[in-house]
């Protein structure tokens, strides 16, 4: 009894070392070759030291239809799962092992250890990591009948959004339907060269199409992260990619009834910033990079851009505010001037509902020409485009913080969340400027008839005054002095921090229609 | 290289001539549009071998501007 004892816990411990062995040395060296870590060196970046906790890892491909299965077995199915620390809150893993059958989605892996690292996520309300380095579905497992029943991945994925946060980190290929994975996710970033992602690999586009093509080529970092906007930021390497995963968790709560984490800052919340009337020009017409206003504003070192490469004329992305995390909305007028056009409409509004979802603060800093006009935007649906940061900005009902450091012109002043789009304070820079449109322009249509008729109708059209008493109206809430102190008004500065509950940015008051319509949108948590 | 509008507008200014050695970002040439002043700057370091438009022109998106090498 005793022996048989023994000798089937040697053969657990021989299977164990096995499948930690993953698609055993040879694949590991052709693996790193390629310049990328292997599975479990990942995870144990992701996670905190010896916080990793593995389940199913003795996962081996079973005979299915008759076909018999690997004779080199299929270490943990090709996908390691469990779930971790990161910075000291749990978070979920879905990793797949290229050494592996090129980490393809096998019955095991998929049905038995993926769908419960999703159900179990989402059970316990923490995030969730996809570190993606897949061929896509092990069609000798997927096709036939098989297939019709498959299809929970993405459902579970709807369901998650916005009740858990979902990392895609793009370490590999990811081709197929596993491409919708970042394509649901809240943030993906992607490794340069050895990443890519598209709804149909080189070999299947080729046949279907014709077209020819390779899988960098069609879907790698400089596609996703500069042309489609599927792709968030793109990343050097394996390591720089987590760490960039943790760094996006940390701005995040673990789900939607959670505030997100504050952090101890050093940094003065009554700090004197210094120089914003350098960084920005009262020509208003001139550029200048607003991320250089994010960086002095906010916490030192705070700031997390998401998207740097894609519609760069608007910024999105992180920053702390006194340790607070808050998203930062701003208009960049380095790149076209600032004007919003569909791509930084659309960039814009989902980086919003998902600050919406995760009880982030939004902060939009406003220097907006407004939407960029003509017959090419409007084949593009700008009007589309732009209902979508409409809608976004609208139904967000955190804490929405409004500053206009120059230009609110027109739409631009609605998206960027002007008076009528519920803001809980409007600043105004001395500068600011709020109308339907620039003086020039408006100078020119109301006094049109004058103009025309005028024997000189330069010295007509600059002798018209263009008002500018937005403020008096109440059209902004508050005009900051020129000196600029990062606390909001009514702060007592160098007084103690309330604690993360009672901060004022967090409880903003919102009327009981708006939490009931709020709660009516939860999202049913039940399958059908 | 071919450095191109990123949207439409006119040309307000040029900033550079045939011939110029140019770094990473330095500004080309300056649009309008919407009212607003849009620097055109080099993607990569290079030397300007040829301005395609002249000041006053309207440009297109996606239009040619400047050639560097």
């Amino acid at each position: 009894m005793a022996d048989e004892y023994k000798s089937r816990v040697t053969d657990l411990h021989a299977r164990r070392k096995k499948n930690l062995g993953m698609g055993g040395a040879q694949r590991i060296a052709k693996q790193h070759e390629k310049g990328k870590l292997t599975v479990r060196e990942r995870i144990d970046l992701l996670f905190d030291k010896g916080t990793f906790v593995e389940l199913g890892l003795l996962a081996e491909q079973q005979p299915i239809r008759g076909i018999e299965p690997s004779p080199d077995g299929s270490p943990a199915d090709g996908v390691v799962t469990g779930h971790g620390e990161i910075d000291g809150r749990q978070v979920w893993v879905i990793a797949y092992d290229f050494t592996v059958m090129a980490g393809s989605m096998g019955a095991v892996g998929e049905q038995f250890k993926a769908a419960r690292v999703r159900e179990l996520a989402l059970r316990y309300r923490k995030p969730i990591v996809w570190l993606l380095d897949s061929a896509g579905a092990r069609i000798q497992e997927a096709s036939g009948s098989t297939f019709a029943g498959t299809g929970w991945l993405f459902y579970d994925q709807v369901v998650m959004s916005g009740v858990i946060p979902q990392v895609a980190a793009m370490l590999g290929p990811c081709a197929a339907g596993t491409a919708y994975i970042p394509g649901l996710a809240d943030f993906v970033p992607m490794v340069k060269e050895t990443s890519s992602m598209s709804l149909g690999g080189a070999r299947l586009v080729k046949a279907a199409t014709g077209e020819d093509v390779t899988d960098h080529d069609m879907g790698g970092s400089q596609v996703h992260c500069y042309e489609s906007g599927v792709g968030d930021n793109e990343v050097d390497d394996d390591a720089a990619c987590i760490a960039s995963v943790r760094r996006f968790l940390s701005y995040l709560p673990s789900n939607n009834s959670e505030p997100p984490p504050r952090m101890p800052s050093d940094d003065p919340p009554d700090r004197l910033v210094d120089g914003l009337e350098k960084i920005v020009p009262s020509n208003p017409r001139a550029a200048y990079d607003v991320k250089r206003v994010i960086k002095s504003v906010f916490d030192q070192d705070s700031w997390f851009e998401v998207k740097p490469t894609w519609a760069k004329n608007i910024v999105i992305g992180f920053a702390r505010a006194g340790g607070h995390p808050v998203g930062v909305v701003a208009n960049q007028p380095m790149s076209k001037g600032g004007i919003l056009d569909s791509d930084s409409a659309d960039k814009a509004a989902r980086f919003i509902r998902m600050c919406d979802a995760f009880n982030v603060p939004l902060v939009y800093l406003m220097d907006v020409p407004g939407f960029l006009v003509g017959s090419q935007v409007e084949k593009e649906g700008i009007i589309r485009h732009g209902a979508k940061m409409l809608y976004a900005t609208s139904e967000a009902t955190v804490p929405k913080i409004t500053v206009i450091m120059r230009k609110a012109y027109g739409a631009g002043y609605y998206v960027m969340c002007g008076k009528g789009y519920g803001p809980d304070v409007v600043v105004a820079w001395p500068f600011a400027e709020i109308s339907v449109m620039g003086p020039e322009g408006a100078v020119n249509i109301i006094f049109n008839k004058q103009i025309e008729a005028s024997s000189n109708p330069e010295e007509t059209r600059s002798s018209k005054p263009a008002p500018k008493r937005s403020i008096a109206r109440g059209a902004s809430t508050a005009t900051s002095r020129y000196e600029t102190r990062r606390q909001p008004p009514g702060h007592t500065p160098g007084g103690a921090l309330p604690p993360p509950g009672d901060l004022p940015l967090a409880n903003a008051p919102r009327s009981n229609e708006f939490a009931r319509i709020e709660s009516a949108r939860q999202p049913s948590l039940l399958r059908p | 290289m071919e450095v191109k509008a990123e949207l439409v507008g006119s040309v307000w200014k040029i900033t550079s001539k045939p011939g110029d050695q140019v770094a990473e970002d330095d500004v080309l040439m300056i649009l309008e549009s919407m009212k607003m002043e849009i620097p055109v700057t080099a993607p990569k370091p290079g030397r300007v071998k040829e301005i395609r438009v002249k000041e006053t022109d309207v440009v297109k998106e996606g239009q040619v501007l400047v050639v560097l090498e």
